[in-house]
């Protein structure tokens, strides 16, 4: 089974194109970029060889999670030049999180570096 | 520093808390002059918004002063006055530079989490579950305010934090759902819920132009607000007379309203018959997370061709939509967290020009330790209560 994650991107295909290759997420599988429609970006496509079982669904460890996760934080690191992070999520969108929040409050100076604050 | 935090159904308490931080360059923090209950906030008391979680800080309508800036924030200084919208934009996706703020493709890091609710991620929203982004939230003495660079608005006149808190939402959520009507003059609007919401409905639809508004609610005091300081040129209490459909049509020559808001939300109250128990008990027992008799009427009552405008906050199901209706007339629906950052600076200047002061709305003013007793007086409405206002 092959699966497959996309995401648009709202710049121009030669600069996404740039900055997917300067900064080489650590995505498996096969990467196609395409002009969207109108005035929507540029569309990255991502095709997986594999699906993973069931227990590593649960852990986020699918790559297709992982791909999916991957495609988000690079579309915020170059829309708008930083990882949004939350109290409950201080890493910013990782599979891992969805299951194990934080509560809404802030951060102890302990956990910063944890988070990759500082 | 102290903030109100939820730790479980019908449960708010203030407690200790640390210090918020600078966590990205665009951040800033914000030491809180003001800050309110929203009715979306019961909601969440309530226990009827998934994924909220113990100890998350509530709190979405908020105010203060800014107090440190991240180096990406080059627009606020140390010492500006701001208010800050509820909805969290990063001003860059394709969302918000059509400015759909509150659907912003970015500042949600539980998209994923969102995305299997919803089809897709919405925006980031201050204290509002974990569905947005699990930000802590504005009842508290400090707030950290992402993308500080979009959202926030200086105030830079002397204007009272109580005309200008309620920009953060109330006010232009109000005013997004009276513009949704497509409001050209001469229309009937109905209003569903005179809450604080539904009253900066009615006062925007006048300000549109609507030639007559007709207030919704089952509280005499909210009515009487309504058509005293909002404007509303005609009522309905439903406790009086249940079936909303029959009068609002009488009181349009049997057109109905040219348009019907929905400023309720998932836990209208009204009605009774069999629908009516089916919401209550399928909502109890968490089968069914919409109570939708506001909305229901909304479709029924509007006239044919005519526009419905959903600003009260709904979080995942509910049965019994009344489809034929919403075709056959040929309906259109509306909908949406408002996208506050379009309407700051516009309405900002509305209330510097005098034409609105949206303090009107405050029946209720206390000490931020005592958001607890604020949450049950508003939710049970005692002492005729419309808006709590929490000073840190």
């Amino acid at each position: 089974m092959s699966d497959k994650a996309a995401i648009t991107i709202n710049l121009p295909r030669e600069e996404v194109q740039q900055r997917w290759t300067s900064s080489a997420p650590e995505i498996d599988g096969d990467v196609t970029f395409k002009d969207a429609p109108g005035d929507r970006g540029t569309e990255i496509h991502v095709a997986l060889g594999s699906g993973g079982g069931p227990i590593d669904k649960l852990r986020g460890t699918v790559p297709l999670a992982k791909a999916k996760d991957q495609l988000r934080r690079f579309k915020q690191q170059v829309e708008t030049g930083e990882i949004p992070r939350s109290e409950g999520t201080p890493e910013g969108e990782s599979v891992g999180r969805k299951f194990k929040q934080r509560p809404a409050q802030p951060l102890e100076e302990s956990e910063l570096e944890k988070a990759g604050v500082r | 520093m102290r903030a109100n935090v939820w730790s479980g159904r019908n449960t708010v308490q203030v407690e200790n808390v640390p210090d918020p931080k600078i966590l990205n360059d665009r951040d800033a923090i914000v030491k809180i002059t003001s800050t309110a209950i929203c009715g979306s906030d019961l909601h969440l008391y309530d226990g009827y918004i998934p994924t909220m979680h113990k100890g998350d800080i509530l709190g979405h309508e908020f105010m203060g002063e800014v107090v440190e800036t991240g180096r990406g924030v080059s627009n606020l200084s140390v010492g500006d006055r701001v208010v800050v919208p509820f909805p969290i934009a990063c001003g860059n996706c394709w969302a918000c530079q059509h400015e759909l703020y509150s659907v912003c493709e970015n500042s949600n890091p539980n998209w994923g989490m969102a995305e299997k609710a919803f089809g897709h991620g919405t925006a980031g929203i201050f204290g509002y579950s974990h569905l947005t982004g699990g930000y802590a939230g504005g009842q508290a003495e400090f707030a950290r305010v992402p993308y500080a660079d979009v959202g926030p608005i200086k105030i830079e006149d002397d204007l009272p934090d109580e005309q200008v808190l309620f920009l953060s939402d109330i006010f232009p959520t109000g005013y997004m759902g009276a513009e949704m009507c497509d409001i050209k003059g001469g229309e009937v609007i109905a209003v569903f819920g005179a809450g604080p919401v539904g009253q900066f409905a009615i006062a925007s639809a006048v300000m549109l132009g609507a030639e007559q508004v007709i207030a919704i609610d089952q509280y005499d005091y909210r009515l009487q607000m309504a058509v005293n300081k909002a404007g509303a040129t005609a009522t309905i209490n439903f406790q009086e007379d249940a079936d909303i459909v029959e009068q609002l049509k009488e009181m349009t020559g049997g057109r109905g309203p040219d348009a019907v808001i929905d400023a309720v939300g998932m836990e209208s109250w009204h009605g009774h018959g069999a629908i009516a128990v089916m919401d209550r008990v399928k909502q109890a027992a968490r089968l069914e997370s919409d109570r939708g008799l506001a909305l229901r009427d909304a479709i029924l009552a509007c006239r044919p061709g005519g526009i419905v405008s959903v600003i009260g906050v709904y979080g995942g199901l509910m049965d019994k939509f009344p489809t034929g209706a919403f075709m056959n007339k040929g309906l259109t629906i509306r909908t949406g967290q408002c996208h506050v950052q379009k309407y700051l600076r516009p309405l900002y200047e509305h209330v510097k020009n005098g034409d609105i002061d949206p303090s009107f709305v405050i029946t209720h003013r206390l000490p931020l330790g005592e958001a607890s007793n604020g949450y049950e007086t508003f939710k049970h409405k005692q002492d005729e209560c419309v808006k709590v206002v929490l000073k840190p």
